[in-house]
């Protein structure tokens, strides 16, 4: 019985790659179609090579830059500013749940409570949407950009010592911003998720 | 593409990135672009994912350009981050879309193919993920087993998806098959 089997294209790829058996080796000296075959086969991957290049359509950098820039400010504010906040959120929890402590009403901690909780919520939001794994194109970099330094500076006003205690209102006033950045931040990233679904 | 930079050039820029130095990421992107972009091109099915993928490329080396140690290839540590978003993509948005990752039958609409295509528009007509095997394969230089990391996939998933590739490309080029 003679070797009537050609060489499977998994086979004669082997071989082109240098990873041939030593059937295929022996095939080859004696099978003009599989010779001719390897041939072609390593023709292909020359013109696959030869196939002319795609460029970029237009300057992406600055876009790039702005992610780029947006995402150290925000790792900057969850690295410092973040951590003055959470110190201040601890102190401010502690403080509108005790019954008395400067100027503050019931009605305040409560109203505190409820911006805090609000806050928090957003904030899960915005932390579930991963908004550090996603390019933003310049015009939503930019936006985001500004959010996150209105943001910063809302935090860096909240960690001030004794806020609570001389403006509670104000406190008040600042956590239910501090919501509404950040409800805008889950609008851009949604945005940009839904645009990218399109 | 081959690297376009000399290797002291490129350990200076990524020392000066590193520290922060916009300028040199910007050189660095100035110097890639053209070929994170040529790759992501063949990778994912459309331009403005190809362009998504070049941002998220670059975003991914001003985040980690620290994790470069100078030793190996720059290009070639920024082109497998490259691969890796747009493979990446791809994952997701199959997820999304809750289709298997891996769908052999996902070539372009109907058998009634024309006798013969030029090679640009057979290798379009192949799946997704089989025209990406092909192209980090044959043109990229990828092996079966880096290939197999980069999509979380056997290496023999590899080997036999460039196999089943050739056999259409050369059915679609016209090329006929062997006796």
């Amino acid at each position: 019985m003679s070797d009537v089997r050609h060489g499977t294209t998994d086979e004669l790829l082997a071989m082109r790659d240098g990873e041939g058996s030593a059937w295929m080796k022996a095939h080859l000296e004696a099978c003009a179609a599989c010779a001719g075959e390897l041939y072609r086969l390593d023709q292909m991957r020359s013109r696959l090579k030869a196939l002319p290049e795609f460029a970029p359509p237009r300057n992406l950098w600055p876009s790039v830059a702005t992610a780029a820039r947006a995402e150290r400010r925000r790792r900057r504010l969850h690295g410092v500013v973040g951590l003055a906040t959470a110190a201040a959120l601890t102190l401010l929890t502690v403080l509108a749940l005790r019954p008395a402590g400067g100027s503050a009403t019931l009605a305040d901690r409560t109203a505190l409570q409820r911006a805090m909780a609000q806050s928090a919520v957003m904030e899960q939001s915005l932390h579930d949407l991963s908004p550090e794994s996603r390019a933003l194109p310049g015009d939503a970099a930019g936006a985001v950009a500004s959010l996150e330094d209105r943001l910063s500076r809302i935090d860096a006003e909240l960690a001030e010592p004794g806020a609570w205690r001389s403006a509670p209102d104000h406190v008040v006033g600042l956590w239910q911003q501090r919501t509404g950045v950040l409800s805008a931040l889950v609008d851009v990233h949604t945005t940009r998720i839904a645009l990218a679904g399109l | 593409m081959t690297e376009t930079l000399p290797m002291a050039e490129a350990r200076s820029l990524v020392a000066r990135a590193r520290a922060g130095d916009h300028a040199a990421l910007e050189h660095l992107y100035r110097a890639h672009e053209r070929g994170v972009y040529a790759l992501a091109r063949r990778l994912t099915p459309t331009a403005e994912d190809a362009e998504d993928v070049l941002q998220e490329t670059f975003l991914e080396v001003c985040r980690s350009v620290g994790s470069w140690r100078g030793e190996g290839s720059l290009w070639g540590w920024i082109r497998t981050i490259a691969a890796s978003k747009a493979l990446m993509r791809y994952r997701r948005e199959k997820l999304r879309a809750g289709e298997p990752l891996f769908d052999d039958a996902a070539e372009s609409p109907g058998t009634d193919v024309p006798l013969r295509m030029d090679l640009e528009s057979a290798l379009a007509r192949l799946p997704e993920r089989s025209r990406a095997v092909v192209w980090l394969h044959d043109v990229e230089g990828y092996t079966h087993e880096e290939i197999a990391e980069l999509m979380g996939m056997t290496t023999s998933f590899s080997k036999s998806q460039l196999a089943r590739a050739h056999d259409r490309l050369r059915g679609w080029l016209g090329e006929g098959a062997m006796a």
